[in-house]
């Protein structure tokens, strides 16, 4: 199948992200990933899928810089991040949300201080931070709990928190690696309609996850990894 | 510019809150660290208050020092204004005293008291001539006193050049030698304490190292992500100055009745005093030097993404 030329009609023209060809070689003589080349484009909501040791987790962290390619091109909005100066990669941060299985939430701090650490390292004024994350909680269902640890909360609370700290500075792309990974069934739905609705606002969001009937729920596109390489991509499909 | 004033504050309430947050999330270690402060800042203080209370004996003797020059016995009249004019002349010498023949026997009569009959067999009066020049305080040390005297030494005229008792220098050398050693074990002891702060800090920040990395992940520079763990380290080593002083302060007062015998061999009829406000400063100063330096120097052992 061929990958950049098929932009569906009515999607905005140019990706938002692009890998070219990429490979990422943890050990000499294997590879994590290999020669793995694809697009997304704006607003475009696409899980991630494959067996444990695919390259799932990887190929995110070459998206948010957290890993260089050994080979090939990371385009990101434009730009090429592959050889991003360490000095760079706080700001391209800045514009990508990231959750995690494990939420990585600060201990030391509040639930509202998690979310607005997103804000205070725009250098956004108090007083707009302090409105904007109330309303971020809102949406996630926990302004009640803004005052709260993170040690007091479930694991579904905790996630909604690490989602409402990615989406509050509005970033245009976010990134989730088995984001439902530590949840039951109907927490999962939970939060996954709250990735699927930041989509529908117009973030570009990927969602790794190895729950296929998650995937079938939602109809939408998946990219299949296997031992490093996209072995399938399957376009989104209509509710029937 | 306003904008930027505002953002700077911004960043410094931000970066306050973080510190106390990271503080208050691990209370043991952060009282560990503070506790270990204020112990090597204790004993530094108590090098700083033997020695600042040693150098107050020395001041207050230094005010009263004086080179007294000997004149011959039979100088005139015109003589002594020429003396006078002459002492004066000599750096460092604020005030010169002429003390006639007269008023020396007089002193001597009034010191011996009764006894001043002593002298009353005696034609003539014994006692000589004599100027008593005081120095500007910055110089009433040993050395600029015996300057003073070399150079006075030998003039016609002058029988005899003296100043300062044997056990003034004594005290000055052994002051110097107190210094000397009190600034090596504060040395010491500070390095030692840096050390202990550091591996404290370094803990607590191995604690919390996920914290850097999340920050990382917001897209927090380096920087943005440890000026809050400076920022603990310089409230932590400002506690353990503040809590070294106030410790300090509670034994020295409390020990006053059985340390009196110490004080008095130490220092003479001269009262102990407390640390003064440089004293007090240098010790808490020293407390958050230690703190930062110590979170500086966990920061940057510590692996970083
Ligand atoms: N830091 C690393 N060092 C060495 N090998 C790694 C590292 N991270 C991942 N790998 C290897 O790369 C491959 C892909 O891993 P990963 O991207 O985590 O897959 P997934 O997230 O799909 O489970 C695996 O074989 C894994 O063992
Ligand atoms: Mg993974």
């Amino acid at each position: 199948m061929s990958v950049g030329t098929t932009g569906t009609a009515g999607r905005s023209s140019d990706p938002i992200i692009r890998v070219y060809h990429a490979s990422k070689s943890y050990l000499p003589g294997t590879f994590a990933l290999h020669d793995l080349t694809l697009e997304v484009h704006r607003g475009e909501f696409v899980f991630l899928t494959g067996p444990s040791g695919a390259g799932k987790t990887t190929l995110l962290k070459l998206l948010f810089s957290a890993e260089r390619p050994t080979e090939g091109q990371i385009i990101l909005r434009g730009r090429n991040i592959a050889r991003l100066s360490a000095a760079a990669v706080p700001a391209l941060r800045r514009r990508i949300g990231v959750v995690f299985q494990d939420y990585k939430l600060l201990q030391s701090r509040t639930v509202e201080e998690n979310v607005a650490v997103a804000l205070e390292v725009l250098g956004v004024p108090p007083r707009e931070i302090r409105a904007r994350v109330f309303s971020m909680l809102k949406q996630v269902g926990l302004q009640h709990r803004r005052t709260h640890h993170p040690l007091s909360l479930s694991g579904g609370e905790q996630q909604r928190v690490s989602i409402a700290r990615a989406l509050v500075n509005e970033p245009e792309i976010l990134l989730a690696d088995e984001p439902t990974g530590n949840l039951d069934p109907e927490l999962t739905i939970e939060i996954m309609d709250l990735l699927a609705n930041a989509s529908l606002r117009g973030t570009t969001v990927m969602v790794a996850t190895h729950d296929l009937g998650l995937i079938d729920r939602y109809g939408k596109r998946r990219l299949a990894l296997e031992g490093g390489r996209l072995k399938d991509d399957i376009p989104a499909h209509r509710f029937t | 510019m306003r904008i930027g004033d505002q953002f700077t504050i911004h960043r410094a309430q931000y970066f306050l809150r973080s510190a106390v947050a990271g503080l208050r999330a691990s209370p043991v270690t952060s009282l560990v660290a503070v506790v270990t402060i204020a112990m090597a800042l204790l004993l530094i203080g108590v090098f700083l208050l033997l020695l600042e209370n040693m150098d107050q004996v020395l001041d207050r003797f230094g005010e009263s020092l004086v080179v007294t020059v000997y004149l011959e016995n039979n100088v005139a009249e015109e003589d002594v204004q020429a003396f006078q004019s002459r002492f004066s002349s000599i750096e460092g010498v604020v005030g010169t005293v002429f003390v006639s023949k007269e008023e020396a026997l007089d002193r001597f009569r009034h010191r011996v008291g009764d006894q001043g009959g002593l002298l009353d067999g005696l034609d003539e009066n014994p006692l000589p001539p004599s100027f008593e020049l005081s120095l500007e305080k910055e110089r009433s040390s040993i050395e600029s006193l015996a300057l003073v005297a070399q150079s006075i030494d030998g003039i016609p005229g002058v029988d005899e050049v003296s100043y300062a008792q044997e056990w003034v220098s004594g005290y000055e050398n052994f002051l110097s030698l107190a210094r000397v050693i009190g600034a090596a074990l504060g040395g010491v002891l500070a390095f030692a304490a840096l050390l202990i702060v550091a591996n404290t800090i370094q803990l607590t920040i191995y604690a919390r190292r996920d914290e850097l990395d999340i920050l990382a992940l917001v897209g927090a520079s380096r920087t943005f992500a440890g000026v809050p763990f400076l920022l603990e380290g310089l409230l932590q080593g400002c506690a353990g100055g503040v809590s070294a002083v106030a410790l300090l302060y509670v034994l020295y007062e409390l020990l006053l009745p059985y340390t009196a015998a110490g004080w008095s061999f130490l220092l003479g009829n001269v009262p102990p005093q407390f640390l003064s406000d440089a004293g007090t400063l240098l010790i808490v100063a020293v407390g958050a030097g230690l703190g930062l330096l110590g979170s500086a120097v966990a920061l940057t052992t510590a692996k970083r993404p």
